[in-house]
């Protein structure tokens, strides 16, 4: 794999089983994902973006595994290590925003943020200072001490975002990180994120049907029926996407396999 | 980080969580006043069998457990003096007392019942105060021919303290003899069977019954029941031509107790552990439940599933940590209470008397209730922590 990419797809199927039959979920995905990019994966419900998300971030069941092809993560094939470098490389290489923000409610805002770098055994001087920074960087350090049911959603998620930033990964996979907010609220974030971006050279993966996250992408990934459809850049990808995100339900089944 | 999450855990349901405490409190409690009343009983039982009739140690003639003799002290202490003043340089020996048990057939003139005498120096048997004199006085120091009577002995034959019995029993060569006896007192064991046999007479009018200037055996009294082993020892170094018991050797019905207790007490612990096990494993599993998606986030940042099995166990020793500690304070207090409350129980079967209920709070007690928490809150936490690290984190994070 070319140094400057983070990400390396090569020929990956993916199946699950529902019931007796199996159904496909990714089919023959090729894709790279370079170092600082800025990259939504965009495409009707049940396309297989969060299943191609959930692939990169070595989320997919235990072993992480495609049925064919092969998965490199910042030069890692993600597809022949074993359990544990797996969970090492999700703490010292990738970062994760969710949806939900998923923060641990008995935590802080400054402990939710810490947790990363105490998985990673750093220092507590320098944990302390990192902590600290991310939080300021993302907006939220005067609401350190508050718990995620003190905050709103923007302040979880910035929370969050801080989360995932301060282990300082390489790439940050974010599954419809402004599902939940407000419009505005969303805007505020998804500044934020970019400006993360430029200046840290932090690479972002967005699964999403947000049509301004999508409009904000430097590079949009299409998904339809589980393959990738068209790269490109985002001239016109929102008012494509709204098309899409109308029609998706009807024209997202799966494939079934026999 | 772990302990920290745990303890937030612990204090995230409160309800749950108090509930949970609450059994493992109760559990704690029961086993502390339950052990400290199992441990009061042993001790007292011990003791008032020690003291009371069998001495820490008895010596007696060499061969005296194998012989068969029909003949009373055909294998009794010939020289006991000697004996008791080797035994009496040990610093760890209080005392030593001579005794004879003699058999034979009281009668008031009128009736006669057959009777078990126990024949005592008076001042050391006063000593030993193993008995209730209910009527009269104790035996007096240099009058051989005064009996105490056993109360139900007393009854039956209708004699008072004053009253005169005649004692007949066979002498050491073999042949009957009868002695004149004044009653001094009626006394009580609390046991009633022995009550209703049971004459205590002085060692003189004994031997001068049974016409020998022998003694059956000595009883030897320490200041310590814990030095029994080490005094037997010196004893046996010392002094030869000698067969020494010790109490727990001539004490049965002290060990039938311990076991039935014992065997009580364990299952009493069975029990609790029990109750605990499923108490806590069903707080932690409800929480496995409602936290999958948590997990499936922490799993997501990049925690083993070794540590997040660590933080669940974690939750499992909090709680059997604050069950115990509770539970050793609120048993500790209970237990004062008791013990200042003079609560007293029924006579146990074949006792007259009842007694006072009173709990000992030893160490052992306090941490084996304190064990039985911990250990059981903690291997209540294992199914859960694994269920919770086999999670699938696309599963868990998906889950609502």
């Amino acid at each position: 794999m070319p140094s400057n990419d983070v990400i390396a797809l090569t020929g990956v199927n993916k199946t699950y089983p529902l019931g007796r039959l199996r159904v496909r979920a990714l089919t023959d995905v090729n894709l790279t994902i370079g170092r600082g990019d800025f990259i939504a994966l965009a495409g009707p419900s049940g396309s297989g973006k969060t299943t191609l998300l959930n692939l990169i971030g070595c989320l997919d069941k235990p072993d992480a595994k495609p049925d064919d092809g092969r998965i490199a993560v910042d030069g890692v094939d993600i597809t022949r290590i074993p359990l544990h470098r797996l969970a090492a490389l999700r703490r010292n290489t990738l970062g994760f925003v969710f949806q939900t923000f998923n923060l641990i409610p008995v935590l802080t805002a400054y402990e939710n943020v810490e947790y990363p770098l105490l998985l990673q055994n750093v220092p507590r001087r320098d944990r302390d200072a990192r902590v600290r920074r991310w939080l300021d960087e993302t907006g939220i350090g005067k609401q350190a001490k508050q718990r995620p049911d003190q905050l709103s959603g923007g302040q979880r998620q910035r929370v969050a975002i801080a989360r995932a930033m301060v282990s300082e990964p390489k790439l940050v996979l974010a599954d419809e990180p402004t599902a939940n907010l407000d419009s505005d609220t969303a805007a505020h974030i998804l500044d934020l994120l970019a400006e993360i971006n430029t200046r840290t050279g932090c690479t972002f993966v967005f699964s999403t049907h947000d049509p301004s996250l999508i409009a904000r992408a430097e590079r949009v990934v299409r998904i339809r029926d589980g393959r990738i459809e068209a790269r490109q850049q985002t001239a016109d990808s929102g008012q494509q996407v709204r098309e899409e995100s109308a029609v998706g339900c009807l024209l997202s089944a799966v494939q079934e396999v026999a | 980080m772990i302990i920290k999450l745990a303890l937030r855990n612990i204090l995230r349901n409160g309800r749950r969580s108090a509930i949970t405490l609450t059994v493992i409190v109760f559990g704690a409690v029961g086993l502390i006043l339950f052990g400290g009343y199992k441990t009061r009983t042993f001790f007292a039982l011990r003791e008032s069998t020690i003291h009371g009739r069998i001495g820490h140690m008895q010596i007696f003639k060499e061969g005296y457990a194998k012989s068969q003799s029909q003949k009373p002290l055909d294998h009794a202490l010939d020289d006991a003096a000697a004996i008791r003043k080797e035994i009496e340089r040990d610093p760890r020996v209080k005392m030593t007392a001579a005794q004879i048990t003699l058999m034979g057939l009281v009668s008031n003139g009128d009736k006669s019942e057959t009777f078990i005498a126990t024949a005592v120096e008076p001042p050391k048997d006063r000593a030993m105060n193993n008995q209730r004199t209910t009527a009269g006085s104790d035996l007096p120091d240099n009058e051989p021919d005064t009996v105490l009577v056993g109360k139900g002995l007393a009854e039956s034959m209708h004699v008072k303290p004053g009253d005169y019995l005649t004692i007949m029993t066979t002498t050491t060569t073999g042949s009957l003899n009868a002695m004149d006896v004044r009653v001094a007192g009626i006394f009580m064991t609390g046991v009633k069977e022995f009550d209703e046999r049971a004459i205590k007479m002085p060692i003189a009018g004994a031997q001068q019954l049974l016409q020998t200037k022998k003694i059956e055996k000595l009883l030897v009294f320490l200041n310590n029941t814990d030095d029994t082993a080490a005094a037997h020892q010196a004893i046996s170094a010392h002094v030869h031509g000698i067969e020494i018991k010790e109490w727990s050797e001539l004490a049965p019905f002290y060990h039938q107790v311990v076991a039935l207790y014992n065997g009580i007490f364990g299952f009493l612990g069975i029990i609790v552990f029990a109750i605990v096990v499923f108490s806590v494993a069903n707080t932690i599993l409800m929480s496995v439940f409602e936290r999958t998606r948590e997990i499936g986030t922490l799993m997501a940042m990049g925690t083993t599933r070794g540590r997040l099995r660590a933080m669940f166990v974690a939750e499992g020793v909090g709680i059997g940590v604050l069950g115990g500690v509770l539970g050793l304070a609120i048993g500790a207090l209970l237990a004062l209470l008791i013990n200042k409350g003079n609560v007293m129980l029924p006579p146990p079967p074949g006792y007259t008397v009842g007694y006072r209920l009173q709990i000992m709070l030893q160490p052992p007690v306090l941490i084996a209730a304190f064990l039985v928490s911990f250990v059981t809150a903690t291997i209540s936490s294992i199914v859960p922590a694994l269920k919770a690290s086999r999670m699938k984190i696309v599963d868990a994070l998906g889950h609502i």
